[in-house]
């Protein structure tokens, strides 16, 4: 006992000391510090290639926001400001495009940012080897880009493009060393090349990424609260998939920032001055469970309605979230300025889905209390992407899946790593699912729920996961997407989504959950304003 | 003491087939209704171990999650030993170079560790209850095997065996009324030991979400869900992770003690 006791007191001694020190002490946290290596433990999936172009999804954007840079950004208000371009004019009939670049910026392989980086580019995100779906999906109106000067590149277009500038703002769309781009996409995989604030050194695959700083870093966005080089020496990006174990990290000081935080522990966090929560949530789509319209039994727009009748959103989110997530009753992220919200149309009642499965057909019960129509069982796939959904998630699926039984709905949840979940998506086996998909502005209507999102991209992947086939839609999403006089375009955006919500296509849940946690001596730390990544470059450590 | 543990053991036990047997008769509730309002509560009166994120009984659980944890442990063991039976007597009573065949296969599946083959079995054959028992029974016969053959070979050279080889008695006599029943005495403390080394593997398959499916109330699973919370709400994985200690524990203790009376008798 006493052998225990003695250490103990001293280290209370040196505890009150150091309590001491800080409360006498000048205020810390003034001025920035230079120097010191940052540990990020990421709870998404570990990216299959660094090269954000290649696919496109959000693991790669989070990392990759510390080493590539976009042509522009987006700035708290959600005003685009500029970054790599520093100013950019749309020729009248909005078929062209010409953008400015900055003075003096060199990719960290030597080779100047110029117009023809900017074409190789585009050419690189375009070119179906590349196999690229996000950045591709978002450039599907860019016919090419044409050098006119060395610092002037011009875009030109089939239709005019509203949403241009949202898209260029993403990190899908990073502007690389084009020098770096000809190696081959394995090389390129492991160090992609920008012009951005750290560099990657190396990547122990299913362990880390590292990173050090560019010192010769001179392009920061127009809204970063510094000039120069970043103040973190050096970053280690790890991933960490369990969210018990990275939580446990944060607490224990071994790593210094967290992402994907369970929602206990966001509320755990609170309570201590040692952890600091960001909340936040990406643009684009809300959180939502898809339909699939497109094979029974959700082909019948009754049997849909049911299913979202009969699921009991609300109290799951409350039993799960203690209020961290806010309930949507939106296609769009709340974030999006032009999405509308329709409460009345998800509001939970059995009674009804009852009355509908009745309507449709689906009149028998089975032993267990599963409807059937004809022999066959009211039975609904649902693949669960084990990596981008966070387990509360999961158990939220739970919950939905023991409420619409009631209704006589049988789902199968199929908890799936990334890519067994592209596996069952791609071979259209699935009746429900829910994907994530993060976009810039109202656009993102666009690419999931337009006709032509049910074919795949070079990737393989495809977004309209609804399967949503409605030529009025695809009209005015084709319209909204072509003025730039803000009125209509509002007015469009919102008989879009009219019919996709009104079509029960859809169940939304909440916003995609973005939280991050980090010790209170990271400094500096904010999210990108464009998808929500968070920023290193202006990070620093007071300890 | 031994006496003492040994019928608590034996009490565990009987506890635990009851709850396999005839679960409704421990836990009257369902353990699958869900009730999301009541999610997250502490052990009380009303929920004896706390409830789970969906507000499910834990205790409810616990006892309906029994018959499929023991059925996989039983399940399991049956095929390692099964599979064992045969590969032990075949090495114990073939010609030489059976023996030696037999033998060195039986060491080449050594060298895999038991759970890397169970691990390979279900990437072969997918995730589900009824491929990780099988994972589990395959990957536990190799050590049973070993000790089977081990057995044949020393009740092969007693006495009594022999006196049946000159008395003119043919194979299946020997085999069913003498090698089989000495055979059997190690094989049943074997037995009760594996059921317990069974139950923690398959749980652990399920923990790692390659046994039972959501939202099967199974005791790795449990273990497994809780774990996310395990900072906050500790009775989630405490009492699955109890139970599957206790089980294991018990058939340990009562196997040892079996195998205890037979050496003093």
């Amino acid at each position: 006992m006493k052998r225990f006791l003695s250490p103990l007191i001293a280290m209370a001694a040196v505890g009150l000391l150091l309590v001491g020190c800080t409360t006498t002490a000048a205020p810390r946290g003034s001025a920035p510090v230079s120097g010191g290596t940052l540990v990020y433990a990421t709870g998404d999936a570990e990216p299959t290639c660094l090269d954000p172009h290649v696919g496109g999804n959000y693991p790669q954007a989070l990392v990759a926001t510390q080493y590539l840079e976009s042509l522009v950004s987006k700035n708290k208000a959600g005003d685009i400001i500029p970054w790599l371009a520093t100013k950019w004019t749309e020729s009248a009939n909005g078929l062209s495009w010409d953008f400015t670049l900055r003075k003096n910026v060199k990719f960290t392989d030597g080779t100047p940012l110029n117009a023809e980086a900017v074409a190789a580019n585009v050419a690189h995100l375009q070119d179906p080897a590349t196999g690229s779906s996000t950045g591709y999906l978002a450039l599907q109106k860019v016919t090419g880009v044409t050098v006119v000067n060395d610092l002037t590149a011009r875009f030109t277009l089939s239709t005019p493009d509203s949403a241009l500038l949202d898209s260029l703002s993403q990190p899908w769309l990073a502007i690389e060393s084009a020098k770096a781009l000809k190696r081959s996409q394995a090389v390129n995989c492991e160090s992609p090349v920008g012009t951005g604030p750290f560099i990657v050194t190396k990547w122990v695959h299913q362990q880390s990424i590292s990173l050090v700083r560019n010192d010769k870093y001179n392009s920061p966005p127009a809204d970063a609260a510094h000039t120069g080089p970043a103040y973190l020496k050096a970053i280690q990006w790890r991933f960490l998939p369990d969210s018990a174990s990275r939580y446990a990290a944060l607490q224990s000081g071994t790593v210094d920032v967290i992402d994907n935080a369970q929602p206990d522990t966001l509320v755990a966090a609170k309570k201590t001055k040692d952890l600091v929560a960001i909340d936040a949530p990406r643009p684009g789509a809300s959180n939502r469970i898809e339909l699939n319209s497109s094979i029974a039994p959700f082909d019948d727009k009754r049997v849909r309605e049911a299913f979202i009748r009969s699921a009991d959103v609300n109290d799951a989110i409350t039993s799960l979230f203690f209020g961290t997530a806010k309930r949507s009753y939106s296609a769009l992220s709340s974030v999006e300025k032009l999405g509308i919200s329709e409460p009345k149309l998800f509001t939970y009642d059995q009674k009804a889905a009852a009355k509908l499965l009745d309507e449709a057909g689906w009149t028998q019960r089975n032993s267990d209390g599963y409807r059937v129509k004809d022999g066959k069982v009211l039975e609904l796939n649902f693949p669960v992407s084990t990596n981008q959904s966070i387990p509360a998630e999961q158990s939220l699926f739970e919950q939905l899946q023991a409420t619409t039984k009631q209704a006589g709905f049988k789902v199968d949840l199929h908890p799936l790593d990334l890519s067994s979940w592209y596996g069952a998506l791609g071979a259209n086996q699935y009746n429900l699912v829910s994907a994530p998909y993060t976009k810039v502005g109202p656009d993102v209507l666009r690419i999931l729920y337009d006709s032509d999102g049910t074919k795949p991209a070079p990737s393989g992947y495809f977004a309209n996961h609804s399967q949503v086939k409605d030529p009025a839609l695809d009209a005015l999403l084709v319209r909204a997407g072509e003025t730039s006089d803000q009125k209509e375009r509002a007015s469009l955006y919102k008989q879009a989504q009219d019919i996709i919500l009104g079509g029960y296509y859809i169940l939304p849940l909440y916003d995609q959950q973005n939280h991050y946690l980090l010790r209170s001596t990271v400094k500096g730390v904010r999210a990108m304003p464009t998808v929500s990544t968070p920023t290193m470059y202006d990070a620093w450590l007071s300890r | 003491m031994r006496r003492v543990t040994l019928v608590l053991a034996v009490a565990v036990i009987v506890f635990l087939v009851l709850a396999a047997l005839a679960p409704d008769l421990l836990a009257p509730g369902n353990p699958l209704a869900i009730h999301p309002l009541q999610s997250f509560r502490g052990p009380s009166f009303a929920h004896p171990f706390g409830t789970d994120e969906s507000g499910r009984d834990i205790y409810t659980r616990i006892v309906h999650g029994t018959g499929a944890s023991l059925l996989i442990g039983l399940a399991a063991t049956a095929i390692g030993v099964g599979l064992a039976l045969v590969f032990g007597l075949l090495a114990g009573l073939g010609p030489r170079w059976l023996d030696f065949g037999t033998t060195r296969f039986l060491e080449v599946l050594f060298a895999f560790p038991g759970l890397l083959f169970a691990l390979l079995f279900i990437v072969i054959y997918g995730p589900g209850v009824v491929t990780s028992t099988v994972a589990v029974g395959l990957a536990t016969a190799p050590g049973y095997a070993r000790i089977i053959r081990s057995q044949v070979l020393v009740v092969r050279r007693a006495p009594y065996l022999e006196a049946a080889l000159v008395l003119g008695r043919g194979p299946a006599h020997r085999l069913f009324r003498h090698l089989l029943p000495n055979v059997a005495g190690s094989l049943f403390v074997l037995v009760t030991l594996g059921i317990g080394q069974s139950i923690v593997w398959a749980s652990s398959l399920s923990y790692l979400g390659l046994g039972a499916v959501p939202p099967a109330a199974e005791w790795g699973a449990m273990l497994s869900a809780g774990r996310t919370y395990i900072s906050s709400f500790w009775w989630m994985t405490f009492f699955p992770g109890l139970f599957i200690v206790l089980s294991a524990i018990s058939t340990t203790v009562l196997g040892r003690g079996i195998q205890q009376r037979g050496r003093l008798s």
